[in-house]
């Protein structure tokens, strides 16, 4: 009984330490500088939103907000679209090529993102889509493509090729195969992948960095990191900042978290 | 076949592979952010990698950093994994407050660390008598390496965690039964029945850990920024410096960049014969 609470209390412990940089980034966002350079640890005297106007305009918030969401949704809808639609397709074709090819998405995911960054640069000034959130969004399908083929291709086989079959012979062209019956039950690993790769996208900040260089562009991370490096003592403009950015994915964390957590779990067996 | 590979292929060959194998030729090219043109210039960036000393510094300080990770990170995810597996109640709270830190960026979560670290524990140490906390954490090498792991961990502990609980579900529950009635004590039965049959999830795990370890960038770029000095500069960190900060060298940047593949390649490797081998001897 005993060794049961103290289990439950050094879980305790474990879970207030994970929340603690929250805790004390939420705690004092609300104070003067003064008050937070008196004590750290006290509660804010009054729970005064001005550092979070003061840091809402300086961050453009809506508008950083809204360029995240847009790499985000539209990265999430292109991987899906084409790697389900490959995925499915390599799967079901017995040829040498198709094996090529599945082989060739699959070994590039040990590639690492730095060893290919700077030719990666080098396409997109040849392509002229630096700064370009759109361009911003194909570079992430490309990127993500070879993952999400490899877990289409494994939930792929192990759905019975008998329904395609009688679909063709009932008239439908591929297209329709593909939409009407195939799509629809890839649906448990369309959700894995669009959690997977919705996180990545939204947490990644290294390839915005490097391509998006107006600020009009800029994602919520860039804005961040900007506002960090221009208040580097002005502790409650950056806490305030840093939870604003931290916010919308609590949000959503708060409402799927259920599915989040199967995603990546299922992404993790699979793959 | 094509028309369903095409989109795929397409954004794939352009962003990927075109840049993967375009850098070995870069590499060997003196092209650079200040003139317009380049010339090929043969080996000799990687002659110049191989008395580059600050680059090898942060190889070696990325090793270090993977190593230190795949055994702490791995060690208190299965821990916690394996603990909250076996509660009755509050299983689900747990993994939930536990899996948050991952949702959120490690630039975020860093800079939210580094008012802890250049704040909160100067407080402690002052106020609550906390002297222990009192150390140039973000200054001094030595603990700024402490600092990373620690938020390196803090950020990627839960993830971790998901993959060991879903591996640990599928133990079954007779085995582990057996075991205790023939008088296998909590470790026993863990370290001879579920152990072996969690063999392939610690497999992944590890496997991840030592990708992305190799690959971290924005936990140090956050917390340090490589520093003081270089002394906490990590591979990405150091490749990132040479290409887009000061000096613009593409060319001597990509060869680095080629190198550190060859070096992440080979430690996959060998990462995955010993794991495959362990997995077969279990």
């Amino acid at each position: 009984m005993l060794v049961q609470i103290l289990i439950y209390v050094l879980l305790g412990a474990a879970a207030l330490f994970c929340l603690f940089p929250l805790l004390m980034a939420l705690m004092n966002s609300f104070k003067t500088n003064r008050e937070l350079l008196t004590n750290v640890m006290s509660f804010p005297t009054s729970l005064s939103i001005d550092n979070y106007l003061r840091t809402f305009d300086k961050m453009n918030y809506l508008r950083s907000l809204g360029n995240t969401v847009f790499l985000a949704a539209g990265g999430v809808c292109l991987i899906v679209l084409f790697s389900a639609m490959a995925g499915w397709k390599i799967c079901r074709t017995k040829t040498r090529l198709s094996s090529f090819l599945f082989g060739l998405f699959v070994f590039s995911m040990l590639i690492p993102f730095s060893s290919i960054m700077i030719p990666l640069f080098r396409v997109v000034l040849f392509l002229h889509i630096k700064n370009s959130l759109v361009g911003l969004v194909f570079v992430y399908a490309g990127l993500g493509v070879s993952m999400a083929i490899f877990l289409y291709h494994g939930f792929v086989k192990s759905i019975p090729y008998e329904l395609e079959e009688s679909a063709i012979i009932d008239g439908c062209s591929s297209i329709q195969v593909f939409f009407y019956i195939i799509f629809p039950m890839l649906k448990p690993i369309t959700a894995a992948v669009c959690i997977t790769n919705a996180l990545w996208i939204w947490n990644d900040f290294l390839l915005p960095l490097i391509v998006i260089s107006d600020n009009k562009k800029y994602t919520l991370l860039l804005s961040t990191n900007t506002l960090f490096g221009q208040y580097s003592n002005d502790w409650t403009a950056i806490l305030s900042s840093l939870i604003l950015a931290a916010i919308p994915v609590i949000i959503f964390y708060a409402f799927l978290q259920k599915q989040i957590l199967h995603g990546i779990a299922d992404g993790a067996v699979k793959g | 076949m094509l028309l369903f590979t095409l989109p795929a292929l397409i954004v794939y060959a352009v962003f990927k592979l075109f840049p993967a194998i375009s850098g070995i030729y870069y590499s060997m090219t003196n092209w650079n952010g200040l003139n317009k043109g380049f010339d090929m210039v043969g080996l000799d960036n990687f002659k110049e990698i191989l008395s580059d000393k600050y680059y090898w510094q942060s190889i070696l300080f990325t090793l270090k950093y993977v190593l230190v990770m795949i055994i702490v990170a791995n060690l208190i995810a299965l821990l916690l994994a394996v603990t909250i597996e076996s509660r009755k109640r509050a299983k689900g709270l747990f993994r939930t407050v536990f899996f948050m830190p991952n949702m959120i960026s490690m630039i975020i979560g860093g800079y939210m660390w580094m008012f802890i670290f250049t704040k909160v524990l100067y407080y402690m140490a002052d106020n609550w008598g906390m002297t222990f906390f009192d150390k140039s954490w973000i200054g001094d090498p030595k603990y700024a390496f402490i600092a990373i792991i620690i938020v390196a961990s803090w950020g990627s502990v839960g993830y971790l965690m998901i993959f060991y609980m879903a591996a640990l579900q599928g133990v079954p529950m007779n085995l582990k039964e057996a075991a205790s009635l023939d008088g296998a004590n909590a470790w026993q039965t863990f370290r001879h029945v579920v152990l072996p049959l969690i063999q392939n999830g610690v497999t992944i795990c590890v496997f991840w850990t030592l990708n992305a370890g190799f690959q971290v960038f924005d936990v140090v770029y956050a917390l340090t920024g490589g520093g003081p000095g270089r002394a906490t500069q990590t591979a990405a960190i150091n490749i990132y410096e040479e290409a887009f900060r000061g000096n613009v060298r593409y060319g001597y940047a990509t060869a680095k960049s080629t190198v550190l593949f060859v070096i992440v390649m080979l430690f996959t490797a060998i990462q995955l014969r010993l794991m495959k081998r362990k997995e077969q001897e279990l």
